[in-house]
């Protein structure tokens, strides 16, 4: 591994070029902006503002809105419906997010390895889930995990387990649903953790080979913290996925039972359905902020373990 | 929020993109316990993936299963009632193969431009400076974290204005480009050290010039890994195209499946429940095909692109 | 040093896209000032031109009440020749609310459950002109659930009447005559007697869907001539009548005399065939169970009225049901009307609705017509059901359907309100809560989540 000189290339730029080329690399940037830009302003920023605004009235998609001030925000804050879709989401994050990179970071070594052999079945294996369109997965789900007549409970059967009642209890039912999210995002994390694990040099694995170190140490001392970026950027990911997570609890557990599954995106989409949008932009809002300091913190953390 | 972004240090931890192509994986003679070692690989990854495979392996084997049985005996197969009875009635009673053509139309469009415009803007966001830049990027940001449903109905009325409904530039445009693109190919493009760009400059590169000729060849994993979850997305998306699209015309294969769905997820009432879960898990299977191919072929690509950009790093 | 300055950066990014924000509030958003719809011209009329024509779109479920429909067209057609129906098979709980809401393609005629008419009231016609001539044959409790301050916002399409589905082959080895069954102390009686003739049954279905066991609570309530909230909106939760059904519910539970179970989910279907669910208060579209989904026990299966609340009440109330709304914005609503008019209110249509045809060579047999006309006891639509034994559904079905009082709006925050409700009387079955707690529990719950944020 060589160490990049780290020079600030634009000061050295500027010595050397002559200045057509300089005015060019100034224009360049916004050129290549643009088309982006347009989309972007249309199709996210001008909703996204009109959210914004929507969130301070009690505007129900017709007639005339109401400018309310913060009462969509008190009335959310002051909710415990509202507090208990978050502590869903959370319980599911922590469900979800640990078991995900472990395995993902597994996964993607393997899968990385040249030598292995059937790579390529392995990889379309894993992504089956991910492509499998989700109303299907609802309804295999629903049938694998009913109490007395699942799969599921079949097989725990066979080797002397009791019954769980996977979709109809509170217990079970975050456990099942976060079961569901990994099973259909996983393979999502092992394309990221493989793209990230491109950018590591192989003389690492070559050097650490030679002195004898085995291969799970080298995991550990020599990829993960190389992909300690690519794993930051999955865990802000899932933590966006898992908070706005909406898809999966309607399709199969309809928020339910008891609320238990009524995600921080159910729980939302629960204010727009019954035209309350002006209580769902609110909430869209806060979430936002959630999900920007959690984001934060994990960088945080991530970093600081330098 | 651009603490999130690469800084230099951690440029310099990732290096520059390996020199051997062929030796992605340690080598060396240790016998024994490196075929001990590959047995538990194996081993593992095959439990795994029976895990991952089995769920689907039942959506597809009930869909050959008469209607009834699926929801009466749902973990039996008799040989004896294989039918396609479930396939029969789902080609006669969705516009299944109208869906394809529609969901190919936006995902021809909707990939292309996301595949040439996001990298694009990303490059400029991750090696230039320019007025606004954090700004925008900070607003991408925010995108990115607000969840995509509170958005429909702005996005609706907007349609509504410039009278987008039911047309195929509803489909395409909003959500082209997005958010999460950028924000993973400007991390993609980051990585990619400056001294290269510096040296294409030398030998006279234009500014486009170097993200077609050094970035795009460099980065073409990743571009590899856009690729796939740009088109799993625009394949698999439902909430946008269901709301935009109310027309049978314009209807996406999703649309196609929601419909049928939705006498299952939202009204478990009546007398077709049965049917309609055949039917179900039959245009699901079909869904299924299509893109199961697409990425077994693109995937070689992407193990190609790894050694492509491997090899000029 | 450098970290420093990108730190900077982030705040600068952060309180930018907060400037920019508050520049463009001004220049989008929904219109603060904008004026609501006027009264009056809300009203549809039916064409007076002779020979109608016109092309008119028509959204339905999809499935086979869709092919229903479809094939019912036909004979639309043969009636209106110059009217083209566009049916279109539509994710509807997804799409009507946007489309609504934007106003484009907006089609004329629209399939939609009962409990959710209320809620897009302001967009739909008020077809209390149009229905004049027919209102009053057609059953209350339809008009009720389609009433929007005076209006009625839907043609009424079934009627569902609940009946006590029962399993007479097992009930009559274990020496239970159900036919005797008048009030639901006497079902209790009847489930305590199963249950010593084949111990460890569990002979009552206790519904384990919030929504669904909800919709079975408004069953109940509605026989007993009451609903969720009055015609102003107000709650009547908190009533004896709510008190005693959840008694009820809770003394099956309580005694072990249910089955707790999904409707039709594995578990059920299953219990249904050993012989340890026998009992099934449920409403008619039940029949497609021992039709298609219990090959064991079709032909033993039975319906009859429900019980009755107090001796002589009313022995059915309705469960579920759809009505057709005509959205304001629809370009040929009135011609959407006439189509309407002809499946609901003309021989040949509801005819062709109901009675044998391709898709059912019997009849539609899962709903009854809500127009009195229609339902006449003595002219069947449909054949009596072989998975019945040959019993003569129409007639229980329609007997019991004259019996389902009115007087019982549905709220449009009705399925809202299963967070509240629906789960506290599955709590309630889960033996965490007892009925009053269940009462006056969610009746806050409503009032502050609901009501309070119309």
């Amino acid at each position: 591994m060589t160490a990049l000189p780290a020079t600030h290339s634009a000061a050295r730029q500027r010595r050397r070029r002559p200045g057509s080329a300089l005015i060019r690399r100034r224009l360049a940037p916004y050129l290549f902006v643009l088309p982006f830009l347009a989309i972007f302003f249309a199709f996210s920023v001008y909703p996204l503002v009109f959210t914004a605004r929507l969130s301070f009235t009690n505007w129900r998609g017709t007639g005339a809105a109401e400018w309310v001030g913060w009462d969509n925000y008190t009335y959310l804050l002051s909710n415990p419906g509202f507090w208990g879709s978050l502590g869903n989401s959370a319980v599911l994050w922590l469900l979800i997010v640990p078991i995900q990179l472990v395995l993902g970071v597994i996964v993607a070594v393997l899968l990385n390895s040249a030598t292995l052999r059937l790579r390529g079945m392995y990889r379309v294996a894993f992504i089956v889930p991910f492509v499998t369109p989700l109303v299907a997965v609802a309804q295999i789900w629903i049938v694998l995990f009913d109490q007395q007549y699942g799969a599921v409970n079949a097989v725990l059967g066979g080797l002397g387990l009791p019954d769980v009642g996977w979709l109809t209890t509170s217990e079970w039912s975050k456990p099942t649903l976060a079961l569901l999210f990994l099973w259909k995002t996983t393979g999502f994390i092992v394309i990221i953790l493989l793209s990230g694990l491109q950018s590591i040099d192989n003389s690492l694995y070559e050097a650490a080979d030679l002195d004898g170190a085995s291969r799970v140490r080298q995991i550990w001392s020599i990829t993960v913290p190389l992909l300690r970026r690519t794993i930051m950027f999955a865990v802000v990911l899932q933590t966006l996925a898992v908070f706005q997570m909406f898809a999966e609890p309607f399709v199969v557990t309809q928020g339910g039972p008891y609320n238990s599954t009524t995600t921080a995106g159910y729980y939302l989409y629960n204010h727009i359905t019954r035209a309350d949008l002006g209580t769902g932009a609110a909430n869209s809002f806060l979430l936002v902020i959630l999900v920007m300091a959690l984001s934060l913190l994990f960088v945080r953390t991530l970093r600081a373990k330098d | 929020m651009a603490d999130m972004t690469l800084t230099e240090r951690d440029q310099r931890e990732t290096s520059a993109p390996s020199t051997s192509a062929t030796e992605l994986g340690p080598v060396g003679a240790r016998g024994s316990r490196r075929s001990q070692l590959r047995i538990g690989t194996h081993a593992f990854l095959l439990l795994l993936m029976a895990g991952f495979l089995a769920p689907v392996a039942w959506a597809l084997v009930s869909s050959f299963k008469p209607a009834n049985d699926i929801i009466r005996a749902p973990l039996s197969f008799d040989p004896s009632t294989f039918t396609l009875d479930n396939y029969v009635a789902m080609f006669h009673d969705v516009p299944i193969a109208h869906g394809f053509l529609n969901t190919a139309i936006v995902l021809i469009a909707k990939g292309a431009i996301t595949m040439f415009f996001a990298p694009l803007a990303a490059y400029a966001f991750a090696k230039y400076e320019f007025v606004g830049k954090n700004i925008i990027f900070g607003a991408v940001l925010i995108t990115l974290m607000l969840p995509t449903i509170v958005l429909i109905i702005p996005l609706l009325l907007e349609m509504k204005t410039f009278g987008w409904v039911n047309t195929y530039q509803a489909l395409i445009l909003p959500g082209a480009v997005d958010a999460f693109a950028i924000f993973w190919m400007r991390q993609v493009i980051s990585a990619v050290p400056d001294e290269l760009l510096d040296a294409a400059r030398v030998d006279g590169c234009s500014e486009f010039g170097i993200f077609w000729r050094v970035i795009v060849p460099v980065i073409r994993p990743g571009l590899a890994g856009l690729a796939v979850l740009t088109i799993m997305n625009i394949y698999n998306d439902f909430v946008w195209p269901v709301v935009i699209a109310s027309s049978e015309q314009m209807a996406t294969l999703q649309v196609v499946l929601s419909t049928l769905a939705q006498n299952i997820t939202g009204n478990r009432i009546g007398a077709d429940y049965a049917t309609v879960t055949g039917e179900l898990l039959a245009a699901s299977s079909v869904a299924l095909i299509p893109l199961l191919v697409l990425f077994i072929v693109l995937q070689r690509h992407f193990i190609n692109g790894i050694l492509a950009g491997s090899v000029k790093g | 040093m450098h970290r420093h300055i990108k730190r900077r950066g982030a705040r600068l990014a952060a309180i930018g896209a907060i400037a920019v924000g508050a520049m463009a509030l001004t220049a989008c958003g929904p219109d603060v000032t904008g004026g609501g719809a006027e009264a009056g011209d809300d009203r549809l009329q039916a064409p007076t031109a002779q020979g109608p024509e016109g092309e008119i779109t028509i959204w339905d479920r999809s499935g086979d009440l869709f092919e229903v429909f479809e094939a019912a067209i036909d004979d639309f057609n043969e009636k209106y020749p110059n009217i083209t129906v566009n049916h279109e098979a539509v994710d509807i709980d997804a799409k009507l609310q946007n489309t609504l809401i934007t106003g484009t393609d907006v089609p004329d005629g629209v399939f939609l459950d009962d409990a959710k008419v209320g809620g897009f009231a302001e967009y739909l016609w008020d077809l209390s002109d149009v229905l004049d001539p027919y209102v009053a044959d057609i059953a209350p409790q339809k008009v009720d659930v389609n009433s929007v301050d005076g209006g009625i916002y839907g043609v009424p399409f079934d009627l569902d009447p609940g009946l006590l589905w029962y399993n007479a082959a097992a009930l009559e080895s274990a020496g239970v005559d159900a036919t005797q069954i008048e009030t639901y102390d006497d079902l209790i009686d009847a489930a305590r007697a199963y249950q010593a003739a084949k111990p460890g049954s569990k002979p009552i279905h206790l519904e384990q869907s919030a929504f669904l066991g909800q919709l079975q609570l408004e069953m109940y309530a509605n026989q007993l001539g009451t609903s969720i909230a009055d015609e102003n909106g107000d709650l009547r939760l908190d009533s004896p009548e709510y008190e005693q059904i959840l008694t009820f519910l809770d003394t099956v539970q309580s005694e072990g005399l249910g089955t707790r179970a999904e409707y039709l989910s594995p578990t059920d279907i299953a219990e249904l065939e050993n012989g340890n669910q026998v009992f099934y208060p449920w409403a008619i579209w039940f029949s497609f169970a021992p039709q298609q989904l219990l090959p064991e026990t079709s032909g033993d299966w039975r319906a009859m009225e429900l019980p009755a609340w107090e001796a002589e009440g009313a022995r059915s109330g309705a469960m579920g049901g759809s009505s057709f709304v005509l959205p304001k914005d629809g370009e040929n609503s009135e011609l959407a009307w006439l189509f309407y008019e002809f499946l609901m209110f003309d021989e040949a249509g509801y005819t062709a609705v109901w009675g044998p045809n391709d898709i059912y060579p019997t009849g539609l047999n899962t709903s009854i017509p809500s127009y009195s006309p229609a339902a006449n006891p003595s002219a069947p639509l449909f054949e009596p059901v072989d998975a019945l034994g040959g019993q003569d559904l129409w007639a229980v079905a329609t007997e019991a359907g004259a019996q389902i009082p009115g007087g019982t709006p549905i709220p449009s925050w009705w399925a809202g309100a299963v967070d509240y409700l629906g789960n506290d009387v599955q709590r309630m079955l889960d033996g965490d809560l007892t009925p009053d707690q269940v009462l006056t529990g969610s009746t806050e719950a409503i009032q502050t989540n609901l009501i309070d944020r119309q």
